[in-house]
């Protein structure tokens, strides 16, 4: 075996490999976690969950070709009203909150509870590197299943008609901005959540279902501690009236300007992401005997 | 192919005043020790703290207090040195819906290797644990032991300088374990250094005579089992005499003073002498002579490692 | 001097009768929670609302100006919503891992290998949860009602409103059994208790959800039975009396989807709860 001038066996680097620089480790995580979170039984339950705003847009496109549009108070009810509660109701309010949740909170307690993370922390990578892989993983696999189940039902609500598509893409674009910006903010933040806490699933529950909900509801500075407030102001649909919750959030709502919006969500991406690659970089993580 | 070796004298592993605790509980207490190159048997009964000292010594822990270097520094939040250390860990978790190969090929280019590179090395850490066939079959549908021996091949597939292994017989068949015996024995005529885990005594005295023992979160003794052995001198050594006629040997044993104790049994006599080699030289004359009738077989069921336990324990 | 025997004996004491085997299950996880200091502030907080509403009682009872307080029957049926939000997160910490602990753990073969069917298996993990709902949920509702006749000094509301008791106690088990029922199910159906509570979150907010839209388009609530929390609070009404909260969906309709997800949700725990799991 060859030696250097100071002794050391050179074949040693070549033959452990050699220690990997945080983007390189964050694309090689990210090549071993995508696979593993696209075909996986979770990626079944997101995969329904997206598929029935789908099913809903192909019933009301059924509906609009056998017997024209519904009517709600001797009023039609349009195809870009039905888009536009489909966003509100179903992807904002449930869909990217609930895939934040499930997917932030789980990033790494999935494999400590599994007992796999040992595998990558003893891989001479960075332990961020690992985090950061995975957010990017969950990212990338959140928004191939995501925003082409909102251009579905996009297409299969607006007419045929290039003029309408050409009147409401731009809204179709805002949304589809929104809500991967959901997604990224939502999963940075339950990424610190799953990293830092006990109990991380129903500590995001609260705080998606629970605290944002409530802070909405109450006029004042407590909604600027929330995620949702910031989405809701880029919406460029009306706020349906669906539920008492959603009447009182109708009353007390603002719509901040959209580049304070988009500033306040980036700060928040940065800092939890930040957050997250801190702890799990310091924290011990004692895995059950 | 070339071999990553640990070619200095220097210890591979250096703790000082090392000590663990999570909560009240003390898993590691003010160890001080070094690791030499080569295999080194760590030993103790559940719940000693090995695992916990193996955790140290590959970053999964912070020390409470002190100091642990593994191959001449520091190991916690330092991936860099994870690149000449192999662990294989007592847990028995894979991503089940990977096959070996592929799980493998992950793993190391989480090394730096590139992709061909990744291939050829598992290849080569598969035919090393002779899983090559099993290689395409998802490990969710691996036996026990071929588990084990998947987490083996993840171990030494970087081809690091030291290995270290947490029970990695357990769960083997006896071939397994022979075979596996074998490949560590290998690995250490190599030149890797490996410390191997185990509670179970006659595993580690067929891979090493150098051992560490561990009772309650500390290094009981460490060194060559043999010179362990001589070390407690105050514990006598016991002999079995199988003999035509133990009567008489019990009388010429007798009049010699380093003779602490006698037991008769049907065919036999069970001496306890607090000097062996004087006692063995005069049984040897004893035998050649036969004053004492024939000596059909002589043991020493304390010349081994649970022997020498068993009085470090007490 | 007789010697006497050192080695292995037989256990010669009382056994208890074929069938009780569930008590077991059921006292040890009842322990194990109990023992959890999170999750006893966790039950602590849910008696928050029933503290704010006694307290609204002694007040409407002590201080004529709060009469305009006063509780109805109707209170007692909002009590079980203002419950709702307790009686998820409860449901989850305990019941999402239930069976999927024991499916990690593969304690499910050990379990199912000793004296025990698996009917008593199931019986045992329902009870564990429903102990803990009930706790927040019947109890809380029947102390107020006693609390309320203390306070008023008097059975006027109680003999006007004797419909109370039953209702509670039937409500009560209605919402406790569909929780505890559909959350075991869903238990059974993986080994990771994060992901059984994503599954439960997300069949009750997502049916919410999917109902909201189809509300929205077409100003009807016949659609009502697809939300499984509509279907409770529409059966909640019934059994309260009071008007349906969902007019164009029939009660019974909504009654049949509640029993429908109980029967499924024992349908599937019949088919996973089983000591082997054959991989193919």
């Amino acid at each position: 075996m060859a030696a250097d001038s100071t002794g050391t066996d050179i074949s040693r680097q070549a033959a452990g490999g050699k220690p990997t620089g945080l983007w390189a480790g964050i694309m090689r995580v990210f090549d071993l976690s995508l696979g593993q979170m696209l075909w996986s039984r979770r990626t079944v339950f997101m995969g329904l969950v997206v598929a029935a705003p789908m099913l809903l847009a192909l019933l009301y496109r059924i509906l609009h070709a056998s017997f024209g549009d519904p009517e709600l108070n001797g009023q039609a009810v349009r195809g870009t009203t039905l888009f536009g509660m489909t966003i509100w109701l179903l992807y904002l309010r449930f869909i990217v909150p609930i895939l934040g949740v499930f997917y932030g909170t789980a990033l790494v307690a999935d494999e400590v509870d599994d007992k796999t993370i040992t595998y990558l922390f003893v891989r001479p990578i960075a332990r961020r590197a690992i985090l950061l892989g995975k957010y990017l993983a969950y990212l990338a696999s959140t928004l191939c299943v995501v925003l082409p189940s909102v251009m579905v039902v996009y297409f299969l609500t607006t007419p045929f008609d290039l003029s309408a598509i050409a009147r409401s893409f731009p809204a179709l674009a805002k949304d589809l901005g929104l809500l991967g910006a959901g997604l990224a903010v939502y999963g940075a933040v339950f990424a610190f959540v799953g990293t830092s806490l006990k109990h991380p699933l129903v500590l995001g529950l609260v705080f998606a279902f629970g605290w944002e909900q409530l802070a909405l509801s109450i006029p004042g500075y407590l909604r600027r501690f929330t995620v949702i407030y910031y989405l809701q102001a880029l919406v460029p649909h009306a706020m349906p009236q669906d539920s008492a919750m959603s009447l009182l959030q109708g009353v007390f709502r603002e719509v901040p300007p959209a580049l304070q919006c988009l500033g306040w969500l980036a700060v928040i991406w940065a800092v939890f992401l930040l957050l997250a690659a801190g702890t799990i970089e310091r924290r011990e993580y004692v895995l059950e005997q | 192919m070339t071999m990553a070796t640990s070619t200095d004298a220097r210890p591979v592993v250096e703790a000082e005043h090392l000590s663990k605790w999570y909560g009240q509980v003390i898993g590691i207490n003010d160890v001080t020790v070094s690791v030499p190159a080569g295999v080194t048997g760590l030993l103790g009964p559940n719940g000693a703290g090995k695992s916990t000292f193996m955790k140290l010594m590959t970053g999964q822990l912070k020390p409470s207090q002190g100091v642990i270097r593994v191959l001449g520094e520091p190991v916690w939040r330092n991936p860099a040195v994870f690149s000449r250390i192999g662990l294989c860990p007592d847990q028995d978790s894979f991503y089940d819906r990977m096959s070996g190969t592929e799980w493998l090929a992950a793993l190391v280019r989480l090394n730096g290797y590139d992709e061909r590179r990744a291939d050829e090395a598992a290849r080569r850490a598969l035919e090393a644990v002779d899983l090559v066939e099993a290689g395409g079959k998802k490990i969710g549908s691996y036996s026990k032991g071929m588990r084990q021996r998947v987490k083996l091949a993840q171990a030494v597939i970087h081809d690091p300088e030291l290995l270290v292994l947490d029970e990695p017989l357990a769960g083997m068949d006896p071939i397994g374990r022979r075979r596996t015996i074998r490949l560590i024995r290998e690995w250490g005529r190599q030149g890797k250094s490996l410390l191997v885990s185990s509670h179970i005594l006659h595993e580690i005295e067929a891979m090493t005579s150098s051992i560490l023992l561990m009772h309650n979160g500390r290094i009981l003794a460490e060194g060559d089992v043999h010179q362990i052995r001589e070390l407690i001198d105050e514990h006598p050594h016991t002999v079995y005499v199988k003999g035509e006629d133990p009567r008489r040997l019990a009388r010429a044993f007798l009049a010699e003073e380093d003779v602490l104790s006698l037991q008769l049994e049907q065919e036999a006599v069970i001496v306890q002498t607090a000097r062996p080699d004087a006692f063995y030289s005069r049984l040897t004359e004893l035998a050649a002579s036969g004053e004492a009738g024939a000596v059909g077989e002589v043991t020493s069921p304390d010349d081994n490692l649970q022997a020498v336990f068993q009085y470090l324990v007490k | 001097m007789p010697i006497h025997d050192q080695g292995y004996r037989h256990y010669g004491g009382h056994r208890e009768a074929p069938g009780r085997a569930w008590t077991v299950i059921a006292s040890a996880g009842i322990r194990s929670m109990a023992g959890k200091r999170k999750f006893l502030g966790l039950l602590l907080l849910a008696w928050l609302p029933f503290l704010v509403e006694a307290i609204r009682f002694y007040l409407v009872a002590n201080f004529p100006q709060a009469s305009i307080l006063a509780a109805t029957r109707e209170s007692y049926r909002e009590f079980f919503d203002y419950q709702a939000v307790f009686v998820f997160f409860i449901t989850i910490w305990v019941g999402a891992g239930l069976i999927a602990n024991d499916k990690r753990a593969n304690a499910l073969q050990i379990y199912l290998s000793k004296p025990l069917t698996r009917a008593e298996y199931v019986a045992g993990k329902v009870s564990i949860l429903v102990v803990f709902l009930l706790l927040v949920t019947w109890v809380p509702a029947m102390l107020l009602l006693v609390l309320h006749m203390l306070f008023q000094g008097s059975l006027s509301f109680i003999r006007a409103n004797l419909v109370l008791f039953p209702a509670i106690t039937l409500f009560s088990f209605v919402y406790v059994l569909l929780a505890s029922f559909t959350v075991l199910a869903l238990s059974s159906l993986s080994n990771s208790s994060r992901f059984v509570a994503i599954l439960y979150a997300g069949a009750i907010f997502f049916s919410d959800g999917v109902y909201g839209v189809l509300y929205a388009v077409t100003g009807s609530s016949a659609l009502s039975w697809i939300s499984l929390g509509a279907n409770l609070r529409q059966v909640g009404n019934i059994v309260f009396r009071m008007k349906p909260l969902y007019p164009d969906t029939p009660w019974q309709v909504s009654l049949l989807m509640v029993i429908g997800m109980i029967a499924v949700s024992m349908l599937i725990l019949d088919r996973r709860v089983r000591g082997v799991e054959v991989v193919s």
